[in-house]
């Protein structure tokens, strides 16, 4: 849990650097709303590989997203 | 404790500004088809389908169900037809599937604008394994919507029930993941994403059906009852020109039972058109093996772990793939996929399956509209 304190005392501190994070104004952000633009374009396939790879591999997480148990991991 | 700490991390979150501003809910609906098939003889197909209602300006509820029809696999190693099915617990018999899983989740989303929480709970029943989680998850947006936290909790009680009545040490499997992420835009251009995964699991971790089978020694898989690892995993989606958008993204996984990974992925998309996107996907993976797992022969009957899942060995795995995203009209989308899954050669996979190594083709078909 060291770690994960870490990360959130780095978020808390990022967040207070308002001013130096705020790159992009809302009239430049058109190109945020294409599909090819997405950090995940196609949500099916980003549901499917995830149990997919779950059950083909060892590794796990860096996804911010949930994925329920089943018996064939 | 740690559960404490993440509750008292939620609430503090939440109650930084929990204001009614502008809502980004809407009212949607999907159908889909899921694909998957292997050379290890498994075949899965799964319809899926969600709906999101909202109930209020800041308040939606969700459903997914998702239906896996799984066929039966064969094994090399000393089963046959009539035996249980190594990877899917599924027995072979005269239906069409020789499993059916269902898995429904419900959820709910309060939305702000500025502050997202959904929490909900999953459901998952097969013939021999219950899934249960309960997970909740926040993202607050910052800097005039330039920087998104996010922070997600999940935690599961699942149950394995063998098909072959088998007395295991412990019939229960729990996890717990906790994400943390951080989105930013670093330009109109270009924006990348942090996150960073805390799991932990406890319980029965193989299959109740891998066995490890040699001259003298015939046993059941067994793993340590727990496991905690970590992720590390950067992406980023840079606009090349106004047709074409690069996607790459890389994780470092590790854990207690010394397995390390890394993935690297890359995507290109390109319009077509106005309403036509396709691209191509390339994925590379590599994993070391557990501190458990010993070359195939060399198990002593006095040894603590027996591992012959090749997932507890050293292989690479790579996937290549092609996108298509089809705007039918301004509020509803077909979106397919097609990908093609090789493992590198692997003993262990050569032992279980009779093959080299595992090849895949997996596929998904979803339309998707608001209302």
């Amino acid at each position: 849990m060291k770690t994960t304190s870490l990360l959130l005392l780095l978020a808390l501190f990022m967040s207070a650097c308002s001013e130096k994070l705020v790159r992009v104004m809302p009239y430049e952000k058109e190109y945020f709303a294409e599909d090819k633009m997405s950090l995940s374009p196609i949500a099916e396939r980003a549901e499917q590989e995830g149990h997919i790879f779950l059950i083909r591999e060892a590794s796990a997480g860096g996804e911010s997203s949930f994925q329920g148990g089943c018996g064939c991991r | 404790m740690q559960i404490k700490y993440l509750l008292l991390t939620l609430v503090s979150l939440m109650a930084l500004e929990l204001n009614s501003f502008a809502s980004n809910l809407k009212d949607s609906m999907s159908f889909g088809f899921n694909t998957y098939n292997d050379n290890a003889d498994v075949n899965v197909y799964s319809p899926t389908f969600s709906l999101f209602k909202k109930v209020s300006h800041n308040w939606m509820l969700g459903f997914k169900m998702r239906i896996d029809g799984i066929t039966a696999a064969s094994i090399s190693n000393g089963a046959n037809g009539g035996h249980v099915d190594a990877v899917t617990g599924a027995s072979a018999n005269e239906n069409i599937f020789d499993d059916i899983r269902y898995a429904p989740t419900l959820m709910a989303t309060y939305d702000d604008g500025d502050n997202t929480l959904t929490f909900g709970g999953y459901y998952s029943t097969e013939k021999d394994y219950v899934g249960k989680s309960l997970f909740v998850n926040y993202v607050r947006q910052l800097n005039e919507q330039n920087t998104a936290l996010g922070i997600g909790f999940s935690q599961s009680f699942d149950k394995w029930d063998p098909i072959f009545k088998r007395a295991l040490p412990k019939d229960n499997r729990n996890e717990r993941k906790l994400d943390l992420s951080i989105n930013q835009l670093i330009t109109p251009e270009f924006s990348i994403q942090g996150v960073f995964s805390y799991m932990y699991s406890e319980g029965f971790l193989s299959s109740p059906y891998h066995y490890v089978l040699q001259n003298d020694i015939a046993k059941f898989e067994n793993y340590p009852d727990k496991r905690t690892g970590e992720a590390f995993s950067l992406k980023g989606v840079y606009l090349l020109n106004e047709t074409n958008a690069m996607n790459v993204s890389y994780r470092y996984y590790t854990d207690d039972w010394d397995i390390s990974s890394h993935t690297l992925n890359i995507e290109e998309l390109h319009d077509f058109s106005h309403k036509l996107t396709s691209g191509l996907r390339l994925r590379y993976y590599t994993q070391t093996k557990s501190n458990f797992v010993q070359e195939i022969g060399n198990y002593q009957a006095n040894d603590a772990y027996f591992a012959t899942d090749y997932r507890m060995s050293a292989f690479d795995s790579y996937t290549i793939g092609i996108p298509f995203i089809y705007k039918v009209g301004r509020k509803d989308k077909l979106t397919a996929s097609i990908d093609y899954y090789q493992t590198t050669k692997n003993d262990y996979i050569k032992s279980w399956y009779g093959v080299d190594s595992i090849s895949a083709v997996f596929t998904t078909l979803n339309y998707e509209f608001d209302f």
